[in-house]
């Protein structure tokens, strides 16, 4: 599904990553943890295809295809998700109306029909029940007032909603007290399916009890230093990351 | 008065002033004060504060003063959505060309009992409109000023009496078009008796280099109640000088919302005073400009007396190399306590070359007040771009559904839910059209 080689990025003029291998099948979820500036971000950034994230070597490829060659946009119809640290608000927007455009938008892009009210509208509340998304919200603006938790929620209901084929989760642990990181992950785990690859980065071990995942990596300082399975996240948490050439954060 | 425009004006006084209304009245004699009081002061120019921005004396050296032709024929409108904008809602239509009224191309059948329509001429006899013409507002005199050249020259407009407790029973649209190049001195005056209401619509348009010179004055009995929406989509050669002056007697209400699609030079004035207590007035507007367009939106609110609440926000996106201003003032006199005032602008540029110039100010002199006002001037978020893109909506769809957000707030305001809609469908046409 994902094929990334030797993978450079700068930002600023600086190199951020410095030679990431990663291969990802259908079906597979893979951690990406590491200390506070390691490239977490960036690496989701570049997947994503935000500006000012220079590809100075490498490559990625997805489905087949070069997504480094690809718009914002395309990548998103192409099945890519980025599901932000930070979900931006967007006053004025109504989060309904935005999910109808983004999904109408990706089904256009794709050459599919675009849904008419009656058929979005069933369709969001059958997807935003379960992560206990109210109409309330979706009538209001997207992200504006909402909580930390309301607003991954409202990450993981565009992601169920537009269905993509790779899904990277950005710290979607961070900000969450406990219960709101269960509604997330039962959310997320919903989505686990054969067809579709997830990339779930975090710093802390704690997302990894409730979004197992199938493999591991250590990300420091730009590269990809250790690769295990799921009882590697639990060695961080005892070890820290003191020993991966970053200091304990 | 030694400068060409104000003599180019001041001689197509003395030409014309046989032939204004009310030749040999009081008006007569109201208009060569006016006209001596304009030629002691001239156009107004930037080195007066409150036209810093917008140099009207220079504005004016190339522009037609000389007045447009009586229009004949038939009315051709230009094809832009906003001719007919507003032709779904029913309505009450006066049409005005190149400032003459146009009766054969004018809606008036079955005026409500209690409201009474007509043209200046017809009016002047009539002891409210002398009332009318002759108020002073006090403040900000300099930006008022402009005002006499209006007195001196006004030759037609639209005259609105509705009685006392008298529901106008449609809206009233007041349609302007500029036929041909040339200027016009319009007047319209406005007087709801208490409890009297009102809805107006106001279109001003055309394609030529006109020079429109337009006063509203108007006056609010105890617990009237005015709404007012005006559309502004004028060509690029348009010079449009627009002046409202609002009185607002106690528990009254003015809500009044200008769009401005397009323009060439415009100034637009809002002078509203209170004058009874628990009166309330919403002065709001958004635009959009492009190209070389200038847009001044000028404002004083005067909280005269207590327990009055004022509320203006204007919302604008300029691109291209427009530019944009808002002056506005909020006064609050030393007796008027328990008053509510708000002003607010903010400004998008959508390019480099675009420009605003935003100057909200703040007079109080009473200590029991709650006043705010502010402004900002800013660029699309390109981190909220790229949030919009991540889920697949392209670029051109994201940053059209940003700006449409950005003036829905303001757009929200206009009173009068069909126009809304109305102006909601042109905003969303102008980016479309306008390729953003």
């Amino acid at each position: 599904m994902l094929e990334i080689k030797n993978l450079h990025v700068t930002v600023d003029g600086k190199e951020i990553l410095k030679g990431i291998d990663l291969d990802i099948g259908a079906g597979e979820v893979h951690a990406i943890m590491g200390p506070n500036g390691s490239g977490k971000s960036t690496l989701s950034y570049v997947l994503a295809g935000r500006d000012g994230y220079e590809v100075t070597k490498g490559s990625v490829r997805f489905k087949g295809k070069d997504l480094l060659d690809m718009s914002v946009d395309e990548r998103a119809a192409a099945g890519v998700f980025l599901a932000f640290q930070y979900p931006l608000e967007i006053p004025g927007v109504t989060t309904m109306n935005f999910l109808k455009t983004a999904l109408n938008a990706q089904r256009k892009a794709r050459g599919e029909e675009e849904l008419d009210a009656v058929r979005f509208l069933k369709l969001v509340r059958e997807k935003a029940k379960p992560l206990n998304v109210t109409d309330d919200m979706l009538k209001r603006a997207l992200n504006v007032g909402y909580s930390g938790g309301e607003k991954k929620r409202a990450e993981v209901l565009q992601m169920s909603l537009l269905e993509p084929s790779l899904a990277v989760l950005d710290e979607t642990d961070s900000g969450l007290d406990i219960d709101a990181l269960k509604t997330v992950a039962e959310g997320v785990n919903a989505l686990r399916s054969p067809e579709r690859a997830m990339i779930v980065i975090t710093h802390y071990q704690r997302l990894l009890d409730y979004i197992v995942p199938d493999v591991v990596h250590v990300l420091s300082n730009g590269r990809i230093v250790k690769t295990g399975g799921k009882e590697l996240a639990h060695e961080l948490e005892k070890s820290g990351y003191a020993g991966y050439g970053a200091d304990a954060a | 008065m030694s400068e060409k425009a104000t003599q180019k004006l001041v001689e197509t006084y003395r030409g014309a002033q046989s032939a204004l209304p009310g030749a040999g009245g009081w008006l007569a004699r109201r208009r060569e004060t006016a006209i001596d009081a304009f030629t002691q002061t001239g156009l107004p120019h930037r080195r007066l504060e409150e036209w810093k921005y917008t140099d009207l004396r220079q504005v004016l050296e190339k522009a037609i003063l000389v007045p447009a032709p009586a229009h004949d024929g038939a009315l051709v409108l230009p094809e832009l959505h906003s001719a007919t904008a507003f032709s779904a809602i029913d309505r009450y239509v006066l049409v005005f060309v190149n400032g003459v009224y146009q009766p054969g191309l004018s809606q008036l059948a079955h005026l409500s009992k209690g409201a009474e329509l007509c043209a200046l001429a017809e009016v002047l006899h009539e002891q409210w409109a002398k009332d009318i013409v002759e108020r002073r507002f006090d403040d900000a005199r300099q930006a008022e000023d402009i005002v006499d050249l209006n007195t001196a020259l006004m030759s037609d407009g639209a005259c609105l009496r509705i009685r006392k407790g008298v529901k106008l029973d449609k809206p009233l649209h007041l349609f302007f078009l500029g036929a041909d190049a040339g200027a016009s001195h319009t007047r319209n005056l406005i007087l709801l008796e208490n409890e009297a209401e009102a809805t107006i619509f106001e279109t001003h348009m055309g394609e030529v280099a006109s020079f429109a010179d337009i006063v509203t004055d108007v006056a609010l009995g105890e617990g009237a109640k005015l709404n007012h929406v005006k559309l502004q989509d004028e060509s690029s050669e348009a010079i449009h000088l627009s002046t409202m002056r609002t009185r607002l007697a106690a528990s009254s209400k003015l809500s009044s919302f200008t769009l401005t699609l397009g323009c060439g030079v415009s100034r637009g004035q809002n002078f509203v005073l209170f004058s009874g207590e628990g009166a309330e007035a919403n002065v709001d507007g958004a635009y959009a400009l492009k190209g070389k367009q200038h847009l001044d939106q000028f404002c004083v609110i005067d909280h005269a007396v207590p327990g009055c609440t004022s509320h203006t926000l204007f919302k604008g996106v300029l691109d291209g190399a427009s530019e944009g201003v808002f002056q506005g003032k909020v006064v609050v006199r030393p007796q008027a306590q328990k008053t509510d005032g708000r002003q607010m602008t903010h400004a998008l540029l959508l390019s480099r070359d675009a420009a605003m110039n935003a100057k909200p100010e703040l007079e109080i002199y009473a200590d029991d007040v709650q006043c705010a006002h502010g402004s900002t001037v800013g660029e699309l978020s390109k981190d909220a771009i790229f949030y919009l893109r991540s889920r697949g909506i392209p670029e051109a769809e994201a940053r059209r559904l940003l700006v449409l957000a950005f003036l829905d707030e303001t757009l929200e305001l206009a009173p009068h839910e069909d126009a809304r809609d109305a102006l909601k469908l042109l905003v969303s046409d102008w980016f479309s059209e306008a390729g953003l």
